[in-house]
Order: structure tokens, then C-alpha cells, then sequence
């Protein structure tokens, strides 16, 4: 059998943890519970990750630089901003239905937790990759004059906090469809909302 | 028959033609030939880019320019009912670098154009140093970049302020180099100490010593400068400032004044096309410039010399040579008054909120200088400037004739052409 | 000590459609008359010099260096003669010519007093075009406007020393026009942690993000080698207009041109996901020594 890389190990632990920290909560999750599902002694899970603090943030990073990398092949296509509205919903909506860990993971412990996370995720610090691919989104769309040119924070939050909204609906049980029914219908209203103004 | 000269050295060129009777001129017209076009260039832009596009229209007084456009916006601002408040310190800077700038050309003036012209004239076997000239102004705009960032073309003044925001050090800095310059005129030009010479009341006294100031006037005498160049002897100085009086004067009467009543008209110019306007007051033609502006203050020595001289071509170069020395007394005040802790800047609405119209006017180093701006959401729909040289460097028609016209009248071409420069003329600003 | 005036590089110094400013910021140079002492001016504007205009449209003689300053117009006259004859006679038998400021080298200002006829002695705008492309090897751009008493000056002593100037591809001397505007701002710091000027008139603070400032674009020494030798635009608090660049004049000089609040260029050759990495970063401190004033008057006395 071959041996198991440290990368490949750190990924497993990070894919675990994801799914038991938006599972059962933060607080409750345990470092013995992980490393227990991870197959692992608790003493080398701390060759990993030294504390469960420094674990959750590299959590952020890891779900922000997927993210990140996820839009900036959206950003770098060739087709229209409206398309890449559409794009970037489809693949937010694939994550919440294939990964839900991620954006659970993201909304109910990175965003109510923020005590955890304390100064080293200050501001843009952990989700950097993200935001900026959005900037690069916005950016773009405005300059090929097919985006509306306003302040950043009111078309992000816009953008971010309709589909944060719709997926926690969706965790929630709430909606009536598979939240890929929701695609078109919604990258509409954002593109409508955030397009050039005549 | 009609001669052509053309005249160099005034920031460009013009042509002066010439009628003349037994060697005496009895017309002349003169065309400034080179098509610029700024007012169109100014249209369709935002409003504030006309601070950095005017000040482009002359090199050597672009910093009025930009005390004009400034003003103009300003006054656009007051107009549609916004206030725009300046603080004392924002007024005096800007004062202080528009007179500096009036230094350095009258220095460069002196140096470069009336001196060798005086020593070329009276077949004079000194030497000139028109780089006595450049030193001094240089010493002029190093204060002005203190403040201004740069000279020349600097745009430091803003509508609501000025954009630097001096320390003492700065402050400190432009007082040195203010005087330094002063003991510079004080050794080279003037021969005496500055407020020695502000304090002559009679043009008797011009005589002492051998330094430039003597010169001058003695070879002004020799060429009989001083009964020779008059125009109408009437004055009239537009902007506001602290270093003149806004007034008409008619030989020595005195009358308040508005720039509602200045107008311009298209130039006679038969012999050659030219992109020059004449401009009047109340359809009068009037001198303006540094006579003018000593005239409004009624200096004691200004009037002795007026009382004497008129409106000769000698008054209007001494009065020049004298302005230098007031404005450096007045600036070294100025400069001191300045208080720091003051804003340099309030923050007026934002120019796209702006529809309105504003006049702005300046005493430029050649006279009164007027730009004027049409704004509609804060965009130029219509800029017009009117300069100095539009005032003094008219061309009419015989019926009517322009100041230099009449005081190159009646003279040989070559004495006409030393009148012509004692104007200081500015080609580029003249065809903006 | 006295040289043979033969000796000197014959200098002819021809205006375009100009404001003048080029002269008199060259007046403003320290060691001009020593420099001059080095040259024999046949024509200059100002300067003493030992043709006039009428003599030298002549088209009779020659020199070593021409000096063209102001946008090239071929329909110009100057003395009756076509400036275009002018620039071509001075040209062919000088050894450089020096297309002076931002007019001469790409148009600038005066480009736009008859868009479709005028540029500069090489290019319009940053596109070859104009009269000299034939000879382009020996004109050197100095842009700016106006240009930099001291570039100049460089210019002419790396002439009469007989040293080779490098050019960049706008035939710009590397020397010069390798560093950005941005080199040696005093607001630096500012710049680095993304703390913006609140508005006009304050020495804190960057201007970059909202008065429109160019310097970080903009290929120009003010910084290095100061103006007056005492200060520069953006220490003066006034932004950089980028005038040593071929899209000078560009339009709203006053405000940075922004795509919902991200700035539309960024530094030069900053790929723009950088750039926005390193200003998320810098822009989640507050460092409290650059938000506030250097030095308060009001209170600190």
C-alpha cells in the first residue's frame, strides 16, 4: 500500500473536520472526535494542526481559496458578465448541494464565531482569495461597461448575502425545489440588479 | 507704403506693420499669427481639468491663469447659491505665489528684453546679463514650488483651497529664498535697500548710483522715453488682490469698476491673419499693467513720475521696475501673516452636482486677466479668456485706435518698437 | 577658461505650437550659465543668441542639436516659412534632435488644437507617426509638461561630453524616465498601507485612491530629482497628472477613474489580482500613527 502523503493527510483532516465542525457545531466538536474519524492518534494530529483555533482558520483559507481559484476560471473565460453571473450561482449552488460542509462551514461557524477567529482573520485576511476574485468580477463587468459603476461593498453584499440567503433556506429544508431550480431565476435578478443603468 | 516687422522675444512672435510719413509712423497694425485654440480644447471637459489645462496657456504666467480658472469655479460655486469658503491662509499662499510669479516675469523682463534693448539703442558699450534675470526669478519660482509643488504649471489651487499643507519649514524656506531674492535687487537692480527705494517720492532720485535702476532711467531720459510712448492716459485694474486697487482712472480721476462692462472685439488686421481680440471697457480702449496698478495706489513717487511723465513709455517701464519692489515688500509680509493651523482646504459640493456660470479675475503680471466658464453638471460647456495683452496690444482700425497703436504713433519705427515692447508683451497668452 | 566657439555643438532651438513653458523651465536651471557657456546658440526664443529668427528661416545653416519644443503642426508658420521646412532642414544635418516636452514628443496639450494634423516629432500619442520617423535614431524624447530643467540639462552635458544616452521605446532617456513619479513620494507609507487622503490640503495620506493620482503609472524623476530642487506635485499635495505620458492630457485629472470602488489601473505592471491581494491585506490594519495628523497645530502646543 502506499504510504499516505502529509498533504494528502492534512486534506483528509480538513475534509473531516469541515463536516463535523458544520455538523455538530464548533464548541462541541472535539480534537479527539477528529482525529478519531480521521484514523489518527491525537497526538499526531497535532503535528498537523497545533490547535483547534489554528484549525478552523485554515478552514476559512482552504473553502476562501477554493472559492477563489472556482471564479477566478469563471473571471478568466471568455463570455459575457450576465454568463458569468449565471456561472458563478451554478457553482456556488454545486457547492452547497455536493459540498455542503464548505458554505456551512463558512456561515454558521467563520461568520457567528468571529471571537474564534480573532486577529489573524481581521478583515480581508482569510478570505482574500475570494474577495478579490469578486473585485476582479466587478471590476471587469464595469469596465466592458456591462456592470453598474458603484461602491463595492453594496454590490457584494448584494451578490453574496442573496446567495448565502438562499443556501441557508436550503439547509434549512425550507424550499420547495432542488436549489439548482433556482439558477436561472436568480442569476437574473442579480444580473438585473447590478447591470448598466440607461 | 506698409513695412512688416517682426517682433521676437515677447513669449512668441507678432507682426507690426507699419504706415509710414517721413519716417514717422502714422498707422499701425499688428497680428499675433499663431492659432492655439484653448477654449475649444477646455469644452466638454470636467470643469477641473480646466486647473491643469489653463495654466498651459502661458509659460510664464500660467500660475495666473490658474488664479483665474480657480476664481472662475468659484465664483460658479457662489452662483448657484453653494458657498465656498476660503481660510486666510488659503488666500494669502495664493496671493503670495501669484505676486512671486509677477516677480519672475518682471525680472526676466527687465533682464532679458528691456536692458539689452536700452544698451542696443543708445550704442552703450556694457555688456548685459540677461542671466541676472533668470537667477533672480529662479529664486522667485523656487518659492512658489514650496508652496505650488512646481513651477512652472503648477495646479495647487483648487475651488475651496489650496491642496499643500506647509509646515514651517516650508514657510521658513520661501522667506529665505524671498530674501535672498530681495538682497538680489537690492545689489544688482536697485543700488540701494528696499524700503530705501520704496520710500523715493521723486523720480529725481532714481539717479543715484551706478546700479541697473540708474541705468535704466538714464538711458529711458536719453532717448527721450520720457515724452515719447503716451496712449490715453486712462487705467484700469480688474482683479482683486491685496497689492492694487481695483479702479478706472482717467489722467487722475478715480472710478469704481465692474467686469460686466469689458467686451471684445475682432482685431483690424489687413496685411495678415491673426487670432487676436481686442478687448475694451465700456468700448474704450485703456492701458493696464503695472502702471496701471501703481497708479490705483497712489504711490507718491508713482504720481510724481505720472505728474512729470504721463502716461509715457518711461512712467510704464519705472512703474514696472517699481512694482517689483512693492510686491517684494508686500509678499514678505504677506509670508508672515501666514498662520498654519488653519485648513488649507474646505471641501466644496462635488463638481458634478455644479450647473452654473462664474467669472474669475486675476492681476496678471501684464494686467488684468479674466477667464470666464459655463458649467452644467460639472462639465466645461463654454470657457472664454480674455488677457492683458488683448487690453494694451490691440489692432483697430484708424477711427479708433488701441493704446499702443496711438503711442506708436508719430514716431521713427525703431523708437516705436522700443514703445511697443515697454508693454512687456505676451504672444501666446494674447492667441490662447 | 576660454574655448574655441567651434569647438561648442551648434545648438537651434525651434518652437511649435507652444506655451513657452519649456523655456522658462529651463531658466530655472541652477548651472545654466555654465551650460550655455558649453554651447554656441545660433537661435533661441529668449536667450541671447547669435541669429534671429528671420536669419535662421533662411534655412541657410546648420546645426548640431535641435531643440524642437511645442506640438508639431505642419501647416505652421514661423517668419512666413513653414515650420515643417524648418524641422526638416535643422534636422538632417544634426547630429540629435531633442523633441522638447510632452507637445514635441507625443502631442500633448496642443495636439488637440487640430487633432487630425498635429503630433509630435515621432509619435502621436504613443503610435510612430510625424515628420522625422526617417531620422528617428537621433531624436530623444524628453517628455513632460513642461519637461524637467534638470533632464534637459542632462541631456545637453551627455551631448557635449560625447556619452551615449539610452533610450527607452519611446525615446526616452532610460536615465530619466526609468523611475515611476511614485519614486520618492513623501506619502509613501501611505501608499503601501492603502490609507487615502481624506481630501485636498493635507501632507497625510495617499492620493492615489480618490484625487486621481497617476504617479504610480507614470515613467517621470519629479520625485527623484526635485522641481525647483525644493518639492514636487504630489508633495505639494496636488496629484500627478502623468503629464510625461503620451495619453497626457487625460481627462478628469481630479479623480481616480474606479470600478465600484477598485481602481481601474493599477501600478504599472501590478497584475491587478495582486495588487487587490496586497490592498485587501494592508487595508484590514489600522495603524493608528497614519490615520491620524503628523502634526496636530490646533491642540499640540
Amino acid at each position: 500500500m502506499a504510504r499516505i502523503s502529509k498533504e494528502e493527510r492534512k486534506s483528509t483532516i480538513i475534509s473531516v473536520a469541515l463536516k463535523l465542525f458544520s455538523e455538530r457545531g464548533f464548541y462541541i466538536t472535539t480534537i479527539p472526535d477528529i482525529a478519531e474519524k480521521v484514523g489518527m492518534s491525537v497526538g499526531n494530529f497535532y503535528n498537523y494542526f497545533t490547535s483547534k483555533d489554528i484549525l478552523a482558520k485554515e478552514l476559512v483559507l482552504f473553502i476562501s481559496e477554493y472559492l477563489g481559484k472556482s471564479i477566478q476560471k469563471i473571471n478568466e473565460e471568455d463570455v459575457s458578465t450576465e454568463e458569468k453571473v449565471y456561472k458563478i450561482v451554478t457553482m456556488y449552488f454545486d457547492m452547497a448541494d455536493h459540498k455542503p460542509e464548505m458554505i456551512e462551514y463558512f456561515l454558521r461557524v467563520y461568520l457567528s464565531n468571529r471571537e474564534v477567529f480573532g486577529e489573524d482573520c481581521k478583515g480581508m485576511l482569510c478570505v482574500s482569495p475570494f474577495v478579490t476574485e469578486m473585485m476582479i468580477f466587478f471590476d471587469d463587468g464595469v469596465a466592458k461597461g456591462e456592470l453598474h459603476n458603484q461602491d463595492f461593498f453594496s454590490a457584494f453584499g448584494l451578490f453574496m448575502g442573496y446567495l448565502g440567503g438562499m443556501v441557508f433556506l436550503f439547509g434549512e429544508n425550507i424550499l420547495p425545489e432542488p436549489l439548482s431550480e433556482y439558477k436561472t431565476s436568480i442569476s437574473q435578478n442579480i444580473f438585473n440588479a447590478l447591470k448598466t443603468r440607461s | 507704403m506698409t513695412t512688416k516687422q517682426l517682433v521676437e522675444q515677447i513669449e512668441g512672435e507678432a507682426s507690426v506693420y507699419f504706415d509710414t510719413d517721413d519716417e514717422k509712423v502714422v498707422f499701425s497694425t499688428i497680428a499675433f499669427p499663431h492659432f492655439r485654440g484653448m477654449e475649444n480644447i477646455l469644452k466638454g471637459k470636467n470643469a477641473l481639468d480646466a486647473l491643469v489645462i489653463t495654466p498651459r496657456v502661458c509659460g510664464i504666467c500660467g500660475h495666473a491663469h490658474l488664479m483665474a480658472c480657480v476664481r472662475a469655479i468659484e465664483d460658479a460655486y457662489k452662483n448657484a447659491g453653494e458657498s465656498v469658503v476660503l481660510s486666510k491662509k488659503a488666500e494669502n499662499i495664493r496671493e503670495f505665489t501669484v505676486v512671486m510669479e509677477i516677480i519672475q516675469n518682471h525680472l526676466k523682463w527687465i533682464y532679458f528684453v528691456l536692458l539689452p534693448e536700452l544698451y542696443k539703442r543708445s550704442d552703450s558699450k556694457q555688456t548685459s546679463y540677461p542671466l541676472k534675470g533668470a537667477f533672480g526669478a529662479s529664486l522667485a519660482t523656487k518659492a512658489i514650488a514650496l508652496l505650488g509643488g512646481q513651477w512652472p504649471h503648477s495646479s495647487y489651487m483648487v475651488p475651496g483651497g489650496i491642496t499643500c499643507d506647509p509646515t514651517y519649514i516650508e514657510i521658513l524656506q520661501a522667506q529665505g529664498f524671498l530674501e535672498e531674492l530681495i538682497a538680489f535687487f537690492e545689489k544688482e537692480s536697485l543700488g540701494v535697500a528696499l524700503d530705501d527705494f520704496l520710500a523715493y517720492e521723486t523720480c529725481k532720485e532714481f539717479a543715484q548710483g551706478d546700479a541697473d535702476i540708474a541705468k535704466i532711467e538714464a538711458y529711458l531720459l536719453q532717448l527721450g522715453m520720457h515724452e515719447k510712448g503716451l496712449a490715453y492716459d486712462r487705467f484700469i485694474v480688474l482683479g482683486k488682490h491685496q497689492f492694487s486697487r481695483q479702479s478706472k482712472i482717467k489722467q487722475t480721476r478715480f472710478f469704481s469698476v465692474d467686469s460686466k462692462y469689458v467686451s471684445t472685439v475682432e482685431s483690424f488686421s489687413p496685411n495678415e491673419k491673426t487670432f487676436a481680440r481686442n478687448a475694451l471697457y465700456k468700448d474704450e480702449y485703456y492701458e493696464v499693467g503695472s502702471l496701471s496698478r501703481m497708479m490705483s495706489l497712489q504711490i507718491p513717487l508713482i504720481k510724481n513720475i505720472h505728474r512729470r511723465y504721463k502716461d509715457s513709455a518711461y512712467s510704464r517701464v519705472m512703474a514696472r521696475v517699481y512694482e517689483v519692489a512693492h510686491l517684494m515688500k508686500h509678499v514678505k509680509e504677506l509670508l508672515s501673516e501666514v498662520r498654519i493651523d488653519e485648513n488649507s482646504f474646505n471641501k466644496p459640493a462635488p463638481i458634478e452636482t455644479l450647473t452654473a456660470s462664474g467669472v474669475g479675475i486675476v492681476e496678471a503680471p501684464r494686467g488684468p486677466l479674466i477667464h470666464k466658464i459655463d458649467i452644467e453638471k460639472g462639465m466645461i460647456k463654454n470657457y472664454e479668456i480674455i488677457t492683458p495683452t488683448q487690453w494694451n496690444i490691440g489692432s483697430s482700425n484708424k477711427n479708433k485706435l488701441t493704446p499702443v497703436q496711438k503711442t506708436m504713433q508719430g514716431h521713427s519705427k525703431t523708437d516705436a518698437l522700443f514703445i511697443f515692447r515697454t508693454f512687456d508683451v505676451c504672444s501666446v497668452c494674447t492667441t490662447h | 577658461m576660454h574655448s574655441k566657439q567651434e569647438a561648442k555643438p551648434r545648438l537651434v532651438w525651434i518652437q511649435g505650437v507652444t506655451c513657452n513653458a519649456n523655456i522658462h523651465s529651463f531658466l530655472n536651471l541652477p548651472t545654466l550659465p555654465s551650460l550655455l557657456s558649453k554651447l554656441n546658440m545660433l537661435y533661441h526664443p529668449s536667450l541671447e543668441c547669435s541669429h534671429t529668427l528671420q536669419e535662421i528661416t533662411q534655412l541657410e545653416i546648420a546645426c548640431d542639436v535641435l531643440i524642437f519644443e511645442g506640438t508639431y503642426d505642419p501647416l505652421l508658420k514661423r517668419n512666413d516659412v513653414l515650420i515643417a521646412d524648418v524641422v526638416k532642414h535643422f534636422a538632417q544635418e544634426a547630429k540629435y534632435v531633442v523633441a522638447l516636452g510632452s507637445c514635441a514628443s507625443f502631442g500633448g496639450i496642443f495636439k488637440a488644437s487640430a487633432p487630425k494634423r498635429n503630433s509630435g516629432l515621432i509619435f502621436n500619442e504613443k503610435e510612430s507617426f510625424g515628420p522625422l520617423l526617417e531620422s528617428q535614431k537621433k531624436v530623444i524624447n524628453l517628455s513632460g509638461c513642461p519637461v524637467h530643467p534638470e533632464w534637459l540639462g542632462y541631456t545637453l552635458n551627455m551631448i557635449i561630453n560625447k556619452k551615449e544616452i539610452l533610450l527607452d521605446e519611446l525615446h526616452r532617456p532610460l536615465e530619466l524616465y526609468s523611475h515611476l513619479a511614485h519614486h520618492g513620494c513623501t506619502r509613501n507609507e501611505y501608499f503601501e498601507w492603502k490609507v487615502d487622503a481624506k481630501e485636498f490640503g493635507l501632507k497625510e495620506g495617499c492620493l492615489f485612491y480618490e484625487q486621481g493620482c497617476r504617479a504610480p503609472m507614470t515613467h517621470a524623476s519629479c520625485n527623484k530629482i526635485l522641481w525647483n530642487e525644493v518639492s514636487s506635485k504630489t508633495r505639494a499635495g496636488t496629484p500627478c497628472f502623468g503629464c510625461t505620458e503620451p495619453d497626457f492630457p487625460r481627462n478628469n485629472l481630479f479623480s481616480t477613474q474606479t470600478n465600484m470602488s477598485i481602481p481601474q489601473d493599477v501600478p504599472l505592471e501590478i497584475p491587478k489580482r495582486a495588487y487587490l491581494t496586497m490592498t485587501g491585506f494592508a487595508k484590514t490594519f489600522s495603524i493608528k500613527r497614519l490615520e491620524g495628523k503628523l502634526i496636530d497645530y490646533k491642540t499640540t502646543r
